[in-house]
């Protein structure tokens, strides 16, 4: 299959029971610190949530939590080298890492009635324990992907590059799967 | 309608016949059928030979356990499958089916002369007879076992079939939809709980199914069952048919497999056929039920012999009576009632016979009342018949004193030994069992899993002790989610409550050591192996059950385990307990391989992963090798050329002019934090602290073993910021490695790493023309010696991208590193691929990078290293910061062995011949030592002639950097190489080509 990349965006897959599409650039940024994150909330207008899998957001930003000293940060691409100052400005005062990786991944877009269904195929996480408005890192078919649950059957998921196309083959299967088969699951 | 078929019967669809054919002969069933009840209907009992003395053989069963009707089936062009029970497969309009084990035919099998030679083969029959010569093992033992192996022929075709996987999480998991699951279902149901329910069968209902006359909470039983499932769905439980759970592991994960198109004519293509379930459950209740023990004795497995409860599923399931003339042999009263159905039904029971001296008044009156004949008291010695049953041989036993026998013309034999409760996922658990002697058998004590066990499983009877056992048991699986249930009871009428008594092999008067009285039908096991076994030294049973394979074949031992272990136990004179009873092990049922691989097959096998410069280096005809799990480049072949004339191509243009390389599969690892070069420090062999912001530095990371682990040019991009590079293999070992050590060891320290392999796309340039080609393009910094010397790195911009440009060297010539946003990688690639036309610009893959820094000694880590070379045996002593107060592997580079003399040292190898050297290749010494001659080292690296004038070699030999100059010999199959010690740097020694040349280059 064609190698995927957030340079062309793409409709995977398309049918009543799901939808998979790659998507397009987006700015990322992993956030990494500890202590007092009162600085860095000043800085990048918002108040990292301290939960795992929990997210926060503000005008065009959104933070998801993903482990004890861990963020990322989903922002428009354009302004990632804004962001990154606005950090660095607050350095010296709390030390912490702050690294783009807006180039490091493709979001999958993978919507419908039975999305959910479909993540479950490689996805040994119980997706019911993402809840709506949350996310996670976990794996999906053996590569290491971070899922955002964004609306009711409404998820995307962000993994590497290199492991797009495989990922997407899968998802495309599954969806395929899906679309033959009655929708009673039992 | 078939001869057999009792109209309105059954749950099959009269009004749907289905054409199906059995060894080419076309034969109709009905909607609902097994291939099984299908041939049954028309009168066809022998199915299939067996294993060893390819007797005919027909169903003994009407489920999962049955061992002899084992067939192939054909689903069209390359599905075919082979040792699919007959029992269990539903007829569909075309289905192809075949039997087994037999030439030239079913009815007339030559191998059939294995019984007649039974004798010969009795336990221990291989151990004995393949034991010597010893020379006869692998030109004529094993071939010959290897051919006589094995039921089924092994599919030749590729399996055309897709197969799925899911994961299911739910808070309770029920297996088997019996009355035990059913009711604890029900008992689950509607209380805010996921529950999922399973079932091997086409349709749930378990013992219901077999068992119309009852009557529950006023319902008839398939009313109550209708009504239950549909209760049951509606409140959101889920229920799955044609689904096994095959294996029970650790942390109540249970394994099941979903057959899904196997039972249609046409399915979608898209549709998978089967679906492999890891199912997480919080509580697992176990109502898998009981298995009907055969009996034993002379001829108990003549095609129309079979178990009391199949022959009463065949009837109130199926609708087909197994034959027009019964006789019953039972010691449990389970079987009487399979009688009266089939008598009700128009078979004729001739007799029933019982073991027992007595039995309930209600079963004799029951039977007087039908006019059957019953012989209490009484055994059955022998069986007669050519492929299907016709007599059997009828015995009173009198105080132990077995009397002269009866013959009785009948058609079909229904035998019962009483049930065995099915332990095989309570096992897997590693549940502990106790033996229950009034039951004679093993019901299930403890486990550490959270489930519980109902029904019939723990050695209850009837469909009310049943149903309210489910009850009970959910109800406990509930109170340990939380969730308190109803409780309640089922009130059964017309159950049929019963016992037994159980017994080993029937008594006879004829030699029981010349009685075919099999205990495991697929193996073709019999008492008198089991004996024999003992009698030759077996004392455990899992010795017996090795000697002589009982319980060892496919239905691991459903029907043989218990009869087996009660044989033995005889034999040896000891109770049960004390024997022992042999592990069950995953899968409960034969389960394909395509359900394990799941979606893993073919191109989708494992992960291949790919740069964003890949699909150039496809469409411009790269040879690809595998790198961990990336696909690199290896070579760009041109037009006829073949791997070493287009690496020869590619080595002399980089060395000529500029080649251009991906190199974006490098690990990459952002260290980040006021405390980010103590970390490089620690974690390092060399000194960062002063390093340049602006500069890099080869960087050599130990094990604390002190053994090379990976090694990389790392840049320090500000005063706390360090781009790592890691090998190809090793990004995601070092990351992991360094996460560990700051997690565990130094959490005190302020930095964070950050995986950045995947975030930079990274494109090579090397060679005298490489600063020429790249100058335009780059803002920021001038590329020159002054400007930007030789182990330099800089955030600058290239070719209008945002940039991490690098000037290091891999190849011993001038050479960049431009590292990108990964997705622009490809425009990078292509802006420099077009500009570099004028340069003669050469594309070239990792064979070429492997030659160019082979010239230039530089090592690869897990080629010229294997886990066991220090820094100082690779000649890198250089690396190691002789002044640095700690890092990881410092200590262990103190161990005295790791400092001895001796050791294996890298060093280049020079052959006299002027031959190329095979990687892998032994060293040695003295060529005209005696054999086994000592070996004193290897060849790390080979390469032909590349742009040096001879192939040259890296190799690891003892105390090899002092011997420069000496001869080795590598012996070979045809020849002994000999080859001269050298330095490992083959070609610029001064580094003058590191050097960027004047304008006019």
């Amino acid at each position: 299959m064609k190698t995927i990349t957030s340079l062309t965006p793409a409709m995977l897959a398309d049918s009543a029971a799901v939808r998979v599409e790659s998507l397009g650039p987006q700015g990322r940024i992993s956030l990494r610190a500890r202590g007092d994150l009162s600085a860095l909330n000043g800085a990048l207008g918002l108040d990292l949530p301290t939960r795992i899998g929990h997210r926060a957001s503000t005008e065009g930003m959104e933070a998801l939590c993903l482990g004890p000293d861990e963020w990322v940060l989903v922002l428009a691409h354009d302004r990632v080298d804004a962001m990154l100052a606005a950090l660095g400005a607050v350095y010296d005062d709390h030390p912490h890492s702050a690294t783009s990786i807006s180039g490091r991944e493709v979001s999958l877009l993978i919507d419908g009635p039975r999305a959910a269904e479909l993540l479950a195929i490689a996805c040994p996480r119980d997706i019911a324990t993402i809840a709506e408005g949350a996310g996670r890192r976990t794996v999906f078919d053996g590569a290491s992907v971070v899922i955002w649950h964004d609306a009711p059957g409404r998820f995307r998921m962000d993994v590497w590059n290199s492991f797009a196309s495989f990922v997407a083959q899968t998802l495309i299967t599954g969806a395929r799967e899906l679309a033959a088969e009655p929708v009673e699951g039992g | 309608m078939s001869r057999y078929r009792v109209p309105g019967k059954g749950r099959v669809d009269a009004a749907r016949p289905v054409g199906f054919t059995f060894d080419g002969a076309a034969y109709h069933g009905l909607a609902g059928d097994t291939v099984a009840s299908a041939l049954l209907a028309n009168g066809v009992h022998l199915m299939g030979r067996s294993f060893k003395y390819h007797r005919p053989r027909g169903p003994v069963s009407a489920g999962s356990e049955e061992p002899n009707a084992l067939i192939g089936t054909r689903r069209g062009p390359g599905r075919f499958e082979p040792n699919t029970r007959a029992t269990m497969q539903e007829v569909w309009e075309g289905l192809q089916t075949t039997s087994q084990n037999k030439y030239p035919s079913l009815r007339f099998d030559i191998g059939a002369v294995n019984d007649a030679a039974y004798m010969l083969f009795s336990a221990g029959f291989y151990y004995k007879t393949f034991k010597w010569p010893q020379s006869f093992w692998h030109k004529v033992y094993e071939p010959f076992i290897r051919a006589a192996a094995g039921l089924g022929v092994a599919p030749a075709e590729e399996d055309p079939d897709h197969y799925a996987s899911r994961y299911l999480h739910c808070d309770l998991l029920i297996v088997g939809a019996g009355p035990a699951g059913l009711a604890a279902a029900v008992e689950a149901a509607g209380r805010g709980l996921s529950v999922a329910i399973v079932d091997e069968n086409a349709e749930a209902g378990g013992t219901l199914l077999s068992e119309p006359q009852a009557v529950i909470d006023g319902q008839k039983a398939w009313d109550w069952l209708a009504q239950t499932l549909k209760h049951l769905k509606a409140a959101g439980v889920r229920v799955m048919t044609r689904t096994t759970a095959f294996g029970y592991y650790h942390q109540n994960m249970i394994g099941l497999v979903q057959k899904l198109t196997d039972h249609l004519a046409a399915p979608s293509a898209d549709l998978p056929r089967e679906r492999l379930w890891r199912v997480r459950a919080r509580q697992v209740v176990l109502a898998q039920g009981a298995l009907e023990k055969p009996l034993i004795f002379n001829g108990n497995d003549r095609p129309g012999v079979m178990l009391a409860g199949s022959a009463q599923t065949y009837l109130n399931r199926y609708g087909v009576r197994v034959g027009d003339e019964a006789v019953v042999v039972t010691s449990h009263d389970s079987a009487w009632y399979a009688a009266f159905d089939l008598a009700d039904a128009g078979t004729r029971i001739k007799a029933i016979v019982d073991t027992r001296e007595k039995v309930s008044e209600d079963l004799l009156s029951a039977a007087r009342l039908r006019g059957i004949e019953t012989r209490l008291s009484h055994s059955v010695t022998a069986t007669g018949g050519r492929l299907r049953l016709a007599h059997v041989t009828v015995n009173e036993v009198d105080c132990g004193q077995v009397r002269e026998g009866q013959r009785i013309y009948c058609d079909c034999l229904l035998m019962s030994g009483g049930w065995t409760p099915s332990l095989h996922l309570f096992s897997h658990t590693k549940g502990s069992l106790q033996w229950d002697a009034d039951l004679t058998t093993f019901l299930p004590k403890d486990t550490p899993e959270d489930c519980v066990i109902a029904g019939a499983g723990r050695g209850l009877w009837g469909i009310g002790a049943a149903l309210n056992d489910g009850t009970e048991q959910a109800r406990a699986a509930l109170r340990a989610l939380g969730v308190e249930g109803a409780g309640g009871v089922h009130a059964v009428d017309h159950d049929r409550s019963g016992s037994g008594t159980t017994m080993r092999e029937l008594p006879t008067d004829r030699n029981p050591g010349r009685a075919k009285a099999f205990v495991d039908y697929q193996n073709d096991v019999t008492a008198k192996d089991l004996r024999l076994a003992v009698r030759e030294g077996m004392r455990s049973i899992e010795h017996v059950k090795r000697y002589t394979t009982n319980g060892m074949a496919t239905d691991q031992g459903k029907m043989s385990n218990i009869n087996g272990l009660n044989i033995a136990a005889d034999a040896l004179g000891k109770p049960q307990p004390e024997v022992g009873l042999t592990t069950f092990r995953p899968p409960y049922t034969p389960t394909s391989f395509g359900a394990f691989a799941g979606y893993h097959r073919g191109d989708h096998f494992e992960v291949v992963r790919k740069t964003q410069i890949d699909p150039w280096a496809e469409e411009h005809g790269a040879v690809f090798e595998n790198v961990a799990q990336w696909r690199r480049a290896r070579y760009f072949p041109k037009p006829g050329e073949d791997m070493d004339a287009a690496v020869r191509r590619e080595c002399a243009a980089v060395r000529a002019s500029v080649g251009i390389f991906d190199a974006s599969t490098l690990g990459k690892i952002e260290v980040v934090g006021p405390d980010a070069v103590e970390f490089m420090n620690r974690m390092y062999t060399n000194p960062w602290t002063k390093l340049a912001p602006g500069r890099c530095r080869y960087g050599l990371l130990l094990g604390d073993d002190g053994f090379i682990r990976d090694d990389g040019v790392i840049g320090r991009l500000s005063q706390d910021r360090f781009h790592v590079t890691t090998t190809t293999g090793g990004a995601a070992r070092v990351m992991n490695m360094m996460e560990d050590y700051l997690q565990t060891e130094w959490p005190d320290l302020n930095v964070w790493l950050t995986s950045t392999t995947e975030e930079w796309s990274t494109v090579a340039l090397n060679g005298p023309d490489a600063a020429t080609l790249l100058q335009p393009f780059v803002e920021g910094v001038d590329l020159t010696e002054d400007a930007f010397p030789h182990m330099s790195c800089i955030e600058c911009t290239v070719a209008g991208l945002p940039a991490r440009l690098f000037r290091i060297s891999f190849t011993g010539e001038v050479g960049f590193e431009v590292n990108v946003p990964a997705p622009y990688g490809r425009q990078l690639w292509e802006t420099l691929w077009q500009a570099g036309q004028r340069h003669d610009i050469c594309a070239y893959g990792t064979e070429t990078m492997h030659v160019l820094r082979a010239e230039k000694g530089y090592i690869i880590v897990g080629q010229d290293t294997d886990g066991t070379v220090t820094p100082y045996d690779a000649g890198m002593g250089w690396a190691v910061g002789k002044k640095k107060p700690d890092f990881v592997g410092m200590r262990g580079l103190a161990r005295p062995d790791l400092t001895a003399e001796g050791r294996k040292q890298l060093v280049g190898l020079l052959t006299k011949d002027g031959s190329k050297l095979e990687e892998g290749a032994q060293i040695v010494f003295d060529p005209d030592q005696p054999i086994p001659m000592k070996m004193v080292g290897h060849v790390t690296s080979s390469y032909d002639i590349g742009t040096t004038e001879r192939p040259i070699a890296l190799a690891l030999i003892e105390g090899g950097h002092d011997r420069m100059g000496e001869t080795v010999h590598i012996p070979m199959p045809d020849r002994t190489i000999a080859a001269t010690i050298t330095g490992t740097v083959f070609v610029d020694p001064e580094n003058a080509r590191l050097k960027i040349r004047g304008e006019s280059a």
